[in-house]
């Protein structure tokens, strides 16, 4: 693995980084401005409202996945107290985003989130929805039908309350593991603080072929989880578990992350590894490699100020210290405050999701905010945010110029090219309100790619793969995982940005870290891409 | 009431799961007086916690009105207490009960207790607001239960303007309104040598956090520079001065540190938001006490009120020192002095470093506690044990209060100025507060 990600282009980040093409006092130049056009729910068809009282606080989250295998991506929406609604996509290439809602067996109440994932490698989406109660996993039967399939995949829904979700295929498995983030206590309503309910870690079953899931594992201790990342943070081949928890109603508590390492019982990161103690309001987690080091740097979402951590000490050969400096203030991402709308109060922050919005090479970073509920001390008026990310490497708030500064109380959200024509687009979940898509139309965007996965054995989806494209001298890496940001996550196209290139080269590493060779194809279109094979050009 | 949610009132009571430990709660009446008073104080702990206003001097400040809410609803009844107002600033006179009229003191602590609690917190999430509803109604009912409905209504009524009366009293101060949890939005750093400079990361921590609190109107103390220390060591960076020696004795214990000296900084951090603040750490302690003491409901809330009023006027006192000398972090000396990779064990905490904080009010608080305890009462500190943090023992509470004021040095974050100082300013401070009469 190791050998793969130098080969692959750290070399040539250090020479050619943006860094050195600026010089340290020249300013950057102002990235290209995203233009969303919020599409009204009598055009898009959608008009979910995340409801209810206390019990929907958190949640709200957002997943999509292409169900119906025309690749356009589908979305399912959850209802707090209602029932969620599934929404098939009706768009057409480059038009409107348009979608139905159709019933498809995921509609259920208490639904907190959702994400998609292929459990039983069939080449069709399953879902797992997140619940204040018991959590189910719907098999996907093809044509955007679901059934129930909690007993038949022995996987025990439990009667948690739950917002969190993250899945990798252990080395050697077929079937996934998966780790359910669990949040209070939801009987302890008079003691709800320390009240933390274990998270769940559900394995394959020992037998072959793997079909099933064994009884689940506590992670204990647990903190209230409201996000969870299986993430390949060392590049050693083998991802841990990141998992970001909610500081106001744990004791004792912290940010976590869990070895997770095939056959063994998960183990907790400890100071004498370098994790530091970390105590957030911790909801959302993004990841990304912004440095071009071949590492990600992780986004957690929090209350007034977030956290943007690079490492400290780059790893070597997969091993090093799990140590991590906050760089938000720097970088321009501490997002502590709303920008518009004059309500100078502190933020509150939950889905995150680090997409290339103006497709000009580099990745540009969205936040889902949202006061709790009447809590006076944090803004009412907290407007989403979208940062662009400028050539030194710094974020510029732009969402107002986008178009994107709703003052709703949002919650979950999603940013997927909902209508193919390279512009990531975007929807968002409201408390009490219902949930907006705004079509991106950026008129200055630069060129893109978007690149589906197509991985052998059980894991249809490639997740754990690095996707690396070469983009102005350096290598856009990005991680391809199921998990993180709140309560939901997207599965499928994967977008690069590629500013005024009209070709690139990219290739993948995948699961077992075997790395593809390098292939250049055509930008501005989309490609399907198995191991050791040219990619397939669909769209 | 069902099964299931008596179970979690009493838990309130009786459990101690808050804070107290569970093996030395004994069993009593559900509707014994002082019991009503400290299983509100249980959920007011958990509130400070959760209520992103309350950094330790605004937590100190609503101790202090709670405390004399809780005391008066007593005294109004009591012919053996004496009521505070006219001895605390600002207080003159309070509403008296009806002569001749039967009342329940169970009643009006409860009914006095939920109007503090909801309006001294009035701004905690909705986690907080939905669990102090159902207390109070879960409260009101257990407390009701056999008393005969011309009392409750009586009691109910009388509760109401007591505490009306205090909290508007408590208005008058100049401590009510916290914005932005106390970071002004403007704040000009002075940039001159040896002063404070942000310490923190964080954009809201780039001011200080409540620059005009010494500004406060205090309730015993006359007023919040009655007790303003000396200047601190004067700054210099010559190695062989008094502070560079101060800077150095930081640096060397923090990278020296025993187990035993890294368990005490971390068992007095009481970090604001993951625990209930040095002020609640001193609340808790004094609930542990009055439960080993098996305290009737006079020293009860005599004891909460005098704590809590004397580490108001300490937060105040503090403040007006801190503001006054605007000194210098260790952390941002010792990186600039001695070693630029140095950190600290704690988070230094966003705001000047003379006095101590801590060392203060916990020199007050012990102050207070000995005045009414004496100086050989030994107790177990168990406040922290719901985050895994083993309990201590100390032999009294100024031994506690030494070592709340040590741990500061241990953790990096105070010279030993700002401890030794700070302890002597919460003891001058303590003593406007044993002044105050309670018995006749």
């Amino acid at each position: 693995m190791l050998k793969a990600i130098l080969s692959g282009g750290l070399g040539a980040a250090l020479l050619l980084s943006p860094s050195v093409v600026l010089s340290d006092d020249a300013p950057a130049p102002r990235p290209v401005t995203p233009i969303f056009q919020e599409e009204q729910a009598a055009e898009s068809g959608v008009d979910t409202v995340y409801d209810g009282d206390w019990e929907f606080m958190v949640g709200g989250g957002v997943s999509t996945f292409d169900c119906d295998d025309d690749g356009f991506p589908d979305m399912l929406l959850p209802g707090g107290s209602g029932k969620s609604v599934f929404y098939h996509n009706e768009s057409k290439k480059g038009g409107p985003i348009v979608f139905k809602a159709t019933t498809s067996g995921l509609e259920v109440d208490n639904l907190l989130g959702s994400y998609a994932i292929d459990i039983d490698g069939d080449g069709i989406k399953d879902i797992i929805l997140l619940r204040r109660g018991e959590n189910i996993v719907m098999r996907g039967k093809g044509k955007c039908q679901f059934e129930r399939a909690n007993e038949t995949w022995n996987f025990d829904g439990g009667k948690a309350w739950s917002a969190a979700m993250a899945a990798t295929w252990e080395r050697g498995n077929t079937w996934p593991t998966i780790a359910v983030g669990n949040y209070i206590d939801r009987e302890a309503d008079m003691e709800p603080w320390g009240s933390c309910t274990d998270n769940w870690l559900h394995r394959p079953k020992a037998a072959t072929p793997q079909r099933k899931f064994a009884n689940p594992l506590p992670l204990t201790p647990s903190y209230c989880a409201l996000s969870m990342l299986f993430t390949d943070w060392n590049r050693s081949g083998t991802p841990s578990l990141r998992v970001s928890n909610d500081r106001e109603y744990y004791k004792g508590g912290r940010e976590h992350m869990w070895h997770v390492d095939p056959g063994k019982a998960p183990v907790l990161y400890s100071e004498e590894e370098g994790w530091k103690y970390l105590r957030i309001w911790g909801m959302g987690i993004a990841s990304y490699d912004l440095d071009f080091d071949g590492y990600p740097e992780y986004f957690l979402t929090s209350m007034a100020d977030n956290k943007l951590q690079a490492l400290v000490t780059l790893p070597k050969d997969g091993k090093g210290p799990a140590t991590y400096k906050d760089i938000a203030f720097a970088k321009g991402v501490t997002a502590h405050r709303p920008y518009t709308g004059g309500d100078w109060h502190p933020s509150t922050a939950w889905h995150t999701d680090f997409q290339d919005v103006n497709n000009d090479g580099l990745v540009d970073l969205f936040i889902a905010k949202g006061n709790v509920a009447e809590m006076p001390d944090f803004a009412k008026l907290d407007p989403n945010d979208l940062l662009v990310q400028n050539a030194k490497g710094n974020f510029i708030e732009m969402g107002l110029e986008a178009g994107i500064a709703s003052m709703n109380v949002s919650r979950g959200a999603a940013l997927v090219d909902f209508n193919l024509d390279g512009l990531v687009d975007l929807v968002v979940t409201n408390r009490w309100k219902p949930a907006q898509v705004w079509r991106n139309v950026t008129p200055d965007a630069g060129h893109f790619i978007e690149i589906g996965l197509k991985g052998e054995g059980g894991n249809r989806d490639g997740i754990g793969s690095w996707i690396e494209v070469k983009h102005d001298g350096h290598v856009l890496r990005r991680e391809i995982t199921i998990g993180g940001g709140h309560a939901g996550g997207s599965l499928g196209w994967h977008h690069f940005g590629l500013g005024k290139d009209t070709d690139v080269e990219f290739r993948v590493i995948w699961p077992d870290g075997t790395a593809d060779e390098w292939q250049k194809v055509a930008a501005d279109a989309f490609y399907w891409v198995s191991p050791k094979k040219l990619a397939v050009r669909v769209q | 009431m069902s099964v299931v949610i008596r179970r979690a009132v009493l838990g309130l009571f009786f459990v101690c799961s808050c804070l107290l430990p569970l093996a030395a709660a004994p069993a009593r009446a559900a509707t014994a007086p002082q019991e009503v008073v400290t299983g509100w104080y249980k959920l007011i702990l958990e509130l400070v916690r959760h209520t992103s206003n309350y950094s330790p001097p605004v937590a100190a400040r609503s101790f202090a009105y709670i405390g004399v809410t809780s005391y008066e609803a007593v005294a109004s009844g009591s012919d053996n207490l004496q009521s505070l107002a006219g001895q605390l600033n600002r207080l003159k006179t309070l509403p008296a009960r009806e002569k001749g009229a039967t009342y329940d003191d169970a009643v009006i602590l409860n009914t006095v207790m939920e109007f503090a609690v909801t309006h001294f917190f009035d701004r905690t999430g909705p986690t907080g607001q939905h669990v102090m509803k159902k207390m109070a109604k879960l409260m009101d009912e257990e407390v009701t239960q056999s008393v005969a409905p011309d009392v409750v209504a009586r009691s109910h009524a009388y509760g109401q303007i007591l505490s009306q009366a205090v909290f508007d009293w408590s208005k008058t101060d100049g401590g009510a309104t916290v914005e932005n949890m106390g970071f002004p939005l403007d704040y000009k750093v002075s940039g001159k040598p040896g002063h404070w400079v942000p310490t923190s990361l964080i954009r809201q921590q780039q001011a200080p956090l409540l620059p005009e609190w010494g500004k406060v109107l205090p309730l015993a103390m006359p007023k919040g520079s009655t007790c303003r220390l000396p200047s601190p060591p004067a700054f210099s960076e010559k190695p062989d001065s008094a502070f560079y020696k101060e800077a150095n004795e930081v640096y060397t214990a923090v990278n020296g540190l025993s187990d035993e000296q890294r368990t005490i900084a971390r068992f007095w951090s009481d970090d604001p938001m993951l625990s209930p603040t040095p002020p609640g750490h001193w609340i808790n302690i004094a609930l542990l006490v009055l439960e080993q003491q098996k305290a009737d409901l006079p020293t009860t809330v005599d004891t909460l009120a005098r704590l809590g009023v004397a580490l108001s006027d300490a937060f105040i006192g503090c403040w007006d020192s801190k503001f006054e000398y605007d000194l210098i972090r260790p952390v941002t000396y010792i990186k600039k002095m001695i070693d630029p990779k140095w950190e600290t064990l704690l988070i230094t905490p966003p705001f000047p470093e003379y006095p101590s904080g801590h060392s203060t009010q916990s020199g007050a608080a012990a102050a207070a506690m000995t005045h009414i305890f004496g100086d050989k009462l030994g107790f177990d500190d168990s406040t922290h044990q719901a985050d895994g943090i083993k309990p201590r023992h100390f032999a009294n509470f100024h031994a506690a209060a030494e070592e709340a004021a040590v741990s500061r040095l241990y953790g990096g974050i105070h010279f030993r100025s700002a401890i030794e100082r700070g302890l002597t300013q919460g003891e001058c401070i303590a003593n406007y507060v044993n002044a105050l009469k309670t018995k006749k």
